[in-house]
């Protein structure tokens, strides 16, 4: 080796090197840009040699169609609307429009956290990336998100409204629309982001854990409140009219206030700079306000990006002992394992199966987005109750119905745990087929597992949809419930396969960020859709016939069913594995 | 003759148009410690993923301890241990955890796979970092756990792939002698790794796979002569180390078609 190491004027290890300035739009920046593009592009061509591929682009092609058709549809309703409140000179309700539309953007990635996947940028940190280029390709690579791709659309479509209604207001609505755009992409990042960092390590998931559960008791406490004002107490007479005064009468001043306070947050300062531009000329001061949330936002994202990008470490495991920590004090104890609660699932099951149930509890609680996965449906049937609770006891079919809508949204949640349930394996998938315990063990213990699972959250959500809601008919409960016997059978046969034909690999520190598999989003998606379709068919049926109970034995059949291809299935579950092995390992064992 | 622990007949892997592993056939007697060597991409791992039943052989048999083995022969599983390339190991378990784990799925029953996780943890020098999860484990320390899950359920043919990668010298010093006391307690072990010098020390007999295809095999002593018959007079005397042996087997010719310098590199 004789050459001599040569350095460039600004540092650069090699002449050939681009020059480490000018920032993040600097030639190295720029360079490292069309590296990543060229990386995606190339990663795209390459996943088209099999099959898998294929399939994968087909999924995103339709998925994104479907987005897109949805995001024209809100669009197209947002324009409409937009164009009549401008047109009508009823521009003072455009502050609905706009929470309306932040509410779209923030909920729309909690709603489909299960389907949705993102490149993993964590890759870039081993390259002399500057932390402003890290920053700016985290942005541009989220930006095909599905609550991007809705959110802007909506802002096009309210753009469309008031060019057609007012064109003098086009160039103004123009910035406006563009900065909300912005704080909207900023803080559903941010949101995960920190929802992200807080969830990683055990002390922190619990303190969110813990104020989750204090939020839910308050909207609990709430409830009662608001419901006794708007029916006039609970023993009072059902006079509309009169409700509606009592309510307006008493919440009247509290509508001013928070009126008030709107105004002065982002959807709020959106509405207002477009009104008082219309009725005093531009209004930068709530430009500029609505340009200090973007700011903001900005911060608090990029506040969690550094600590990514200075290289931090996650670990749930705990600190080590100090040196100077009195010997003989032992370290914190162990999460909550199921060792713990007794011996006694241990004697009612086989041993390979009580085993792989213990291994599961343990990862479980220590995997990031399937507890994320699991929980977050739960924040959404609280959210849709009070869509019910609004509509009022006047609209009685919708509230008897109520129960069943929020289970089967409950039910959501379990897609990515049910039909990937290799996915958090890793490496450790080869364990199982170097063991003699046989893969239909290992897939029984899974599936008992998440039964209960499904068992405890369905409970879970049935307990605050009736808090929220009332108690439901018999009926509809005993229906409802054999719907969800025959709905887990179904997916629990479903997921076995895709999760051996299908299978894509978890990141267990990530909820975002997952580099998944379209193509079993879209499927899983697919299944559960016909699986509602079959209880939404029975059920509009016994409606009809006004004999919900009818509901109950069709559902029960369809259960037993189910229940016998499951058996089936699960019998010839090891065939399956063993034919699938080579590609199902090589899977797992990918990077993440 | 020996019993055979391992046999394979024409063991042929193809992916596509290219053939990773091409017609190896193979026989490691009971008790030995076999070494199984060869460049980058010769087709060691694809070897010895067909041998644990990790991946399907297009063409050819194997046999472990006289039956046939394949991904359905769950008794013989319970006879083999393996450290794969990759470690197999789940990394949101604490090391107790995942040796209860495996224990439990080798059907060891709990006492005993307790008592020997606590043994494996002391004899690793893991039983510090019971708290700690399997993802936060260095390299070494999870090749370590690796092995220790490997053995757990005392196999009597053992596979590991590059078991001492990472591994420090005090470590590796101290898994050699259990090895050691596995083979001399009637054991088989089949190892590949890049470290010729732990191969020369440790195994008796020696196969070298190149492009897929089996280039030389047989004890050390073997090889050594075979390759010391090739070369020209006073150089047949000399006693041949491994890496000697093996860069005549495989290396000579890549040797030769590699650019001799780098001149851009410090």
């Amino acid at each position: 080796m004789a050459g001599m190491m040569r350095s460039s004027s600004d540092g650069s290890a090699d002449e050939a090197m681009h020059p480490a300035t000018g920032g993040v739009l600097g030639a190295q920046a720029r360079a490292q840009y069309a590296a990543m593009a060229t990386l995606r592009w190339r990663m795209f061509v390459n996943s088209l040699r099999s099959n898998q591929g294929a399939l994968e682009l087909g999924a995103r092609t339709f998925s994104f169609l479907v987005y897109a058709s949805m995001g024209m549809a809100l669009g197209t309703g947002a324009g409409v609307a937009a164009y009549f409140l401008v047109a009508g000179g009823e521009m003072r309700l455009f502050p609905v429009l706009f929470w309306v539309l932040a509410f779209i953007w923030q909920m729309v990635p909690v709603m489909l956290a299960s389907f949705q996947e993102q490149f993993d940028l964590g890759i870039l940190l081993r390259f002399p990336v500057r932390f402003g280029s890290y920053v700016l390709l985290y942005l541009v690579f989220g930006l095909w998100d599905i609550s991007t791709i809705l959110g802007g659309l909506c802002c096009l479509g309210i753009w469309f409204g008031i060019a057609a209604a007012r064109p003098t207001l086009l160039l103004w609505a123009t910035l406006v629309l563009a900065l909300f755009a912005a704080f909207n992409i900023l803080l559903v990042r941010a949101i995960f982001a920190w929802i992200e960092r807080w969830l990683a390590q055990r002390k922190t998931r619990e303190i969110l854990g813990a104020v989750f559960m204090v939020a839910i008791l308050a909207v609990q406490f709430l409830n009662p409140a608001i419901y006794g004002a708007k029916h006039g107490g609970r023993h009072g007479p059902p006079d509309p009219s009169a409700q509606l005064s009592a309510v307006k009468a008493r919440y009247a001043p509290y509508l001013r206030q928070a009126e008030e306070i709107q105004s002065w947050l982002p959807p709020g300062l959106a509405a207002r700079a477009l009104v008082l531009e219309t009725e005093q000329g531009p209004a930068w001061g709530s430009l500029g306000l609505l340009g200090i949330d973007s700011l903001v936002a900005f911060g608090v994202l990029a506040l969690r990006l550094k600590s990514e990008y200075r290289g931090e470490n996650l670990s749930v495991a705990p600190r080590r002992a100090n040196p100077l920590q009195k010997p003989g004090k032992s370290l914190p104890s162990s999460e909550f394992v199921p060792a713990q609660l007794g011996e006694g699932y241990r004697q009612s099951l086989p041993a390979t199966v009580a085993v792989v149930i213990e291994k599961e509890v343990r990862s479980l609680l220590r995997t990031l987005p399937l507890l994320y996965s699991i929980g977050a449906p739960l924040l959404l049937v609280l959210v849709f109750s009070t869509v019910f609770l609004k509509g009022g006891a006047a609209q009685a079919s919708a509230f008897r119905l109520s129960l069943p809508l929020c289970l089967v949204y409950a039910q959501l949640g379990f897609t990515q745990i049910l039909y990937n349930n290799l996915g958090a394996e890793g490496p450790a998938i080869q364990l199982y087929f170097l063991s003699p315990t046989p893969i239909r063990d290992i897939m029984l213990a899974k599936n008992l597992l998440h039964s209960v699972l499904f068992i405890l959250v369905a409970l879970l959500a049935g307990i605050l949809s009736t808090l929220r809601l009332g108690v439901s008919d018999g009926a509809v409960i005993a229906a409802t419930s054999a719907w969800l016997v025959f709905s887990l059978a179904a997916n629990l046969t479903a997921g076995n396969i895709f999760s051996i034909k299908m299978a894509y690999r978890i990141n267990p520190g990530r909820i975002s960020r997952q580099r998944g598999s379209q193509a079993n989003s879209l499927l899983s998606l697919l299944v559960q859709l016909g699986l509602l379709s079959v209880g939404a068919v029975v059920f509009a049926a016994s409606w009809y016939v006004q004999r919900i109970w009818i509901a109950v034995p069709v559902f029960l059949c369809m259960a037993v069913a189910a229940g016998m291809v499951y058996l089936r299935g699960l019998r010839q579950v090891d065939a399956m594995a063993n034919a699938a092995r080579d590609k199902l390992i090589a899977t797992l064992m990918k990077a993440v | 003759m020996e019993s055979a622990a391992i046999q394979t007949h024409g063991l042929t892997r193809r992916f596509g148009s290219l053939t990773a592993v091409e017609d190896v056939t193979l026989r490691v007697a009971t008790g030995q410690f076999f070494g199984f060597l060869g460049p980058n991409g010769a087709g060691k791992s694809t070897t010895i993923k067909m041998l644990t039943g990790l991946l399907e052989p297009t063409a050819g048999t194997v046999e472990i301890l006289g039956q046939p083995f394949g991904a359905g022969a769950l008794a013989l599983k319970r006879q083999i241990g393996v450290v794969p390339e990759g470690m197999a190991l789940s990394g949101r378990l604490t090391a107790p955890e995942y040796l209860h784990f495996v224990g439990g799925m080798y059907g060891l029953d709990r006492a005993t796979t307790h008592q020997r996780t606590e043994e494996l943890l002391e004899f690793m020098q893991l039983a510090g970092e019971t708290k700690k999860l399997v993802t936060d484990f260095s390299h070494g320390m999870q090749k370590k756990l690796a092995l220790a899950a490997a053995v757990i359920h005392g196999p009597k043919v053992l596979f590991l792939d590059e078991p001492f990668e990472g591994v420090d010298a005090v470590a590796a010093g101290m898994l050699k002698s259990m090895l050691m006391g596995m083979i001399h307690r009637g054991a088989t072990i089949f190892l590949t790794t890049h470290v010729l010098e732990i191969v020369e020390r440790l195994c008796s007999h020696v196969a070298i796979i190149s492009q897929g295809r089996l280039a030389a095999n047989g004890s050390l002593e073997e090889l050594r002569a075979g390759v010391a018959s090739t070369l020209p007079g006073a150089q047949r005397e000399q006693r041949l180390t491994l890496e000697q042996i093996f860069l005549s087997i495989v290396g000579a010719a890549g040797q030769q078609e590699a650019p001799q310098e780098l001149s851009w590199l410090a």
